[in-house]
């Protein structure tokens, strides 16, 4: 567990200060065909200070956590603010204050021995590569991550935090019967350390044969019709929906950069079915795959409502936007390493659950797509996304039929959440990304199936 | 311990006296100024010490592999348990190695102090630049910074590489506005070592500022029809480093899933295509001088006339697959110019579009790719017409590479890559 030498210096943080000790680790075995190609241990940790002057910042990090370090990176990030201050002269008045208070760490620190990643790893994989000699390529792919922080700030909460995620990719490559490789890969894992997750192999196997069954549909598969076309998109399209097509385009810096969102606050941008929040640590109820309850700048986090019923409602924000658009700040500042400055980042964005059933959507398209996996996405400030699809189906006449081969759609989010016309009464959340934005960040997302209309690319 | 190399020594004989068989540390450490501009206005300086081990023990023919951030004794003992338990508890593989004594050497290369005051100056006039002559643009982010490093590679044959590196880079993300109108945005930076010249004008920056204010006003693409792509060389990087990690690379010809893994040799593109890889060439900044696993870097032909002339295969990917090891690991890419200018390329086109930015999924081992044509435009009898949106492109890239129509003469330096424009048939486009 990360030791505290930093809040003794709370008394010394002047103007608008944030002092961090970080340490992130992660873990990696793959075996790549029965061949343990990785296995690896990194831990990154250190300590950082940002230091907020007149509509700038001056931040400086060191990965020394004693006080000679601490003491140093403090002046250097002072040193910064003044650098940027005395070129820029904004002269922007100080941040609005924020209540204080103080979240320490709820869970204990620990840290699986690698052993148990590769031990776990070859049992997957001895029973893959027995149970189905026919595919091509198989990888089982453990990851296991964590992220433990010390905040102290001069104006908002301090906390002491941990995010820990824990993860097997199996990615399974079958040949087409013209000898071309397809392949499919399933996620397996979430939030929590390695042995909380993955107590015994067998829990996976259904998963695994599933993930057999769908990459050999897919050998089989046939190029979609490209076009536009009515789609049912499965629950973790959904999530990655809400994030990447929506979510990017009202985080506030974007915003400010010229996003579509900037013309549309208060306006329809989905049809009335839609609502989106960017949760801070519970929904619906139940904690969220990736709970924040204060950020990196001290603000303690909340919901973010960012559509009601069709209407978009809000930004997310750090401390400066929130000023800046006069709105309340979230909590959705957050810095991936401890060299890293905060960034307006999401947390567990998702579309809240209709009342529709899945069959009852599939019934009502005549000739269009069920869209079922998701291997990446991008978004545009312009609202124009693109997702790639891993895995669908044709769906005809209301019946499901042939699986696809590989493909991408693509869409202007708010004119294609207008087409939006049923949601299933379900929700599935996923947290096993990193979205990319100057820096990785883990985040959550989720969101039931969507029947809409969108671009498919295919032959 | 004071400097790199004392930790280096270090690391090696603690991972021995631990048991390992064979050992490999890099060691290095460096600083970073970094300047940030958000939403058209400057908004952070950042100044990073950055210091990382990343060690490699072999014991019993197993790997364990370690890094850390920390150069204290106590750290470092810590991680050399560790790294002998990871690899105890590993698996043997007869291909696991490290590199053998050739011959020691050290480099130095780019600009070891910076100026802070001269580039934000520049970036000052960059952003002053694009104001005055792009008005509608809008930079919604810019980072610029100056990085010095210092690494070290030692193994327990001898091997000892050295490689001191300073420049600067800049990376700049920006779209163009007017009213409720926007662009698609677009990134374009690279890297450098000196600050004699203005930021607008390198490489393709101006010509993208230019681009985006024309797009502004998009239509899709009517229908669907096959026809030409011109990949513009902001774009070609990604598409062929891609296409090497599907179709040459360790994973996919160690599990046997590349089309290409019996191809050495032999002609895998259209014989006007010549790619290489270029870490030593004069115009790539600070590129790679020796290889993660210990090898001196050497200048590389991937395809040649067409023909494939090496795989990017790492020691361990070479030993697995038999086939030879990669002479660079780089991502500095070179493609050989064509004799045709870039206007006499476009004139020779009758339908298709010009692309700089694929936005796309995945491509499969296979090579299908489909995706978005993003910050592209229409080309029409031998002209370039209007800018597009919500137009996708869908082809295989083995296929692309051999359907090449044409390659500019012109090149552009990014201080990373040395590329043309490219012409490419049979790719479907489709519109709404």
């Amino acid at each position: 567990m990360l030791k505290d030498l930093i809040s003794k210096y709370q008394g010394q943080l002047r103007e608008h200060t944030e002092l961090r000790a970080q340490v992130n680790t992660n873990r990696a075995v793959t075996l790549l065909g029965g061949n343990l190609v990785t296995n690896s241990r990194s831990d990154q940790s250190g300590v950082s200070a940002r230091v907020y002057k007149n509509g700038v910042y001056g931040f400086a990090s060191g990965a020394d956590y004693n006080d000679d370090n601490i003491k140093a990176v403090l002046k250097a990030a002072e040193e910064n603010a003044l650098f940027m201050d005395a070129r820029v002269n904004k002269g922007k008045k100080p941040l609005p204050g924020l209540p204080k208070g103080n979240v320490p760490l709820s869970r204990d620190v620990k840290d699986p021995e690698q052993k148990a990643y590769i031990d776990f790893a070859r049992q997957i994989d001895a029973y893959i590569a027995e149970k189905y000699p026919k595919l091509a390529s198989r990888i089982v792919n453990v990851r296991a991550d964590s992220m433990e922080k010390i905040l102290v700030v001069n104006d908002g909460h301090n906390t002491h935090s941990l995010l820990t995620r824990s993860f097997i990719y199996l990615f399974f490559t079958a040949n087409t019967p013209d000898g071309a490789p397809v392949e499919l890969f399933k996620v397996f894992g979430g939030y929590g350390y390695f042995d909380e997750n993955f107590k015994s192999p067998e829990d996976l196997y259904e998963g695994i044969n599933e993930l057999y069954e769908k990459v050999m549909q897919k050998a089989e598969g046939v190029y979609p019709e490209a076009g536009y076309k009515q789609v049912i998109m499965h629950p973790d399209l959904a999530g990655i929906l809400a994030h990447e097509a929506v979510g990017h385009t009202v985080e506030a810096d974007i915003v400010l950069g010229g996003s579509v969102a900037a013309h549309n606050l208060g306006k329809p941008v989905a049809s009335e079915i839609v609502t989106m929040i960017d949760f801070a640590h519970t929904a619906l109820g139940e904690k969220t795959p990736l709970p924040i309850y204060v950020d990196d700048e001290g603000t303690p986090a909340e919901d973010a409502v960012l559509i009601k019923d069709g209407i978009l409602t809000g930004y997310m924000n750090n401390r400066e936007t929130a000023q800046h658009f006069g709105m309340k700040p979230q909590g959705n500042a957050r810095a991936y390493l401890f060299s890293d400055e905060p960034l307006i980042r999401m947390r567990n964005t998702a579309i809240l659950p209709g009342k529709d059933k899945l069959e009852d959507m599939i019934a009502s398209i005549d000739d269009g797509y069920y869209l079922t996996n998701t291997n990446n996405g991008q978004a545009d400030t312009t609202g124009e996304f693109m997702f790639g699809v891993s895995m669908g189906y044709e769906i005809k006449k209301g019946k499901i039929g042939r699986a696809i081969r590989d493909t991408t759609i693509s869409g202007v989010a708010f004119n294609m959440l207008k087409t939006v016309d049923m949601l299933s009464d379900d929700m599935y959340w996923t947290c096993s990304g990193m979205c990319g934005k100057k820096q990785p960040m883990p985040v959550g997302m989720g969101g039931p199936a969507i029947k809409c209309k969108v671009n498919i690319g295919g032959r | 311990m004071k400097t790199i190399r004392e930790i280096a020594e270090y690391t090696l004989d603690a991972l021995k006296k631990a048991g390992a068989d064979h050992a490999q540390c890099v060691v290095s450490s460096g600083n970073t100024d970094e300047l940030n501009i958000d939403g058209g206005e400057f908004s952070l300086m950042r100044t990073l010490f950055s210091s990382s081990i990343s060690m490699k023990a072999l014991k019993d023919g197993k790997k364990g592999t370690i890094s850390i951030n920390k150069f204290d004794k106590e750290a470092i003992d810590d991680a050399v348990k560790a790294c002998i338990a990871a690899a105890e508890s590993s698996v043997p593989d007869e291909a696991e190695s490290i590199a053998e004594l050739v011959q020691n050497e050290s480099f130095t290369a780019g600009v070891m102090e910076p100026d802070r005051d001269k580039l934000f100056d520049r970036l000052e006039e960059y952003m002053s630049d694009v104001k005055k002559d792009y008005s509608k643009v809008i930079i919604e982010q810019l980072i610029s910074s100056y990085n010095r490093s210092h690494r070290i590679l030692m193994n327990t044959n001898g091997v000892e590489f050295s490689y001191e590196h300073g420049g600067y880079d800049i990376s700049s993300m920006f779209s163009a506005h007017e009213g409720e109108k926007a662009s698609s945005f677009i990134g374009y930076g690279g890297f450098f070592t000196k600050l004699d010249r203005k930021l607008i004008d390198f490489g393709m920056m101006r010509t993208l500022l230019a681009e985006s204010e024309r797009q502004l006003d998009t239509k899709p693409v009517e229908g669907k029809f096959v026809g030409k792509v011109v990949i513009t060389p902001a774009c070609l990087d990604g598409i062929l480093m891609t296409l090497f990690g599907n179709f040459i690379s360790d994973a996919t010809l160690i599990d046997g899933t590349s089309p290409w893994r019996n191809r050495l040799g032999q002609k895998v593109a259209s014989e006007k295509l010549s790619i290489s890889t270029i870490p030593l060439d004069d115009r790539v900044v600070c590129g790679e001088r020796f290889t993660a696993d210990g090898y001196k870097s050497e200048n590389m032909e991937i395809i040649k006339d067409g023909v494939l002339k090496s795989f990017m295969l790492s020691q361990y990917g070479s030993k697995k697959t038999g086939l030879p090891r990669a002479k660079n690991l780089s991502q500095s890419l070179w493609v050989r110019p064509g004799s045709t200018s870039f206007n006499d390329l476009i004139a020779g086109i009758d339908r298709g579009i010009l692309v700089n930015r694929f936005s796309g999924g995945q491509p499969g081992t296979n090579g299908d790719f489909s995706g978005v044509a993003k910050n592209s435009f229409m080309i029409e009898n031998g002209r370039i017409t209007f800018a597009l949106s919500e137009t996708m492109i869908n082809g295989n890239l083995a296929e692309m590479l051999n359907n090449v129509v044409d390659i500019s003469s012109e090149t552009v330096c990014d201080g990373m890559s040395v590329l043309p424009w490219i012409a490419f048939d049979g790719i479907t486009i489709s519109g709404r």
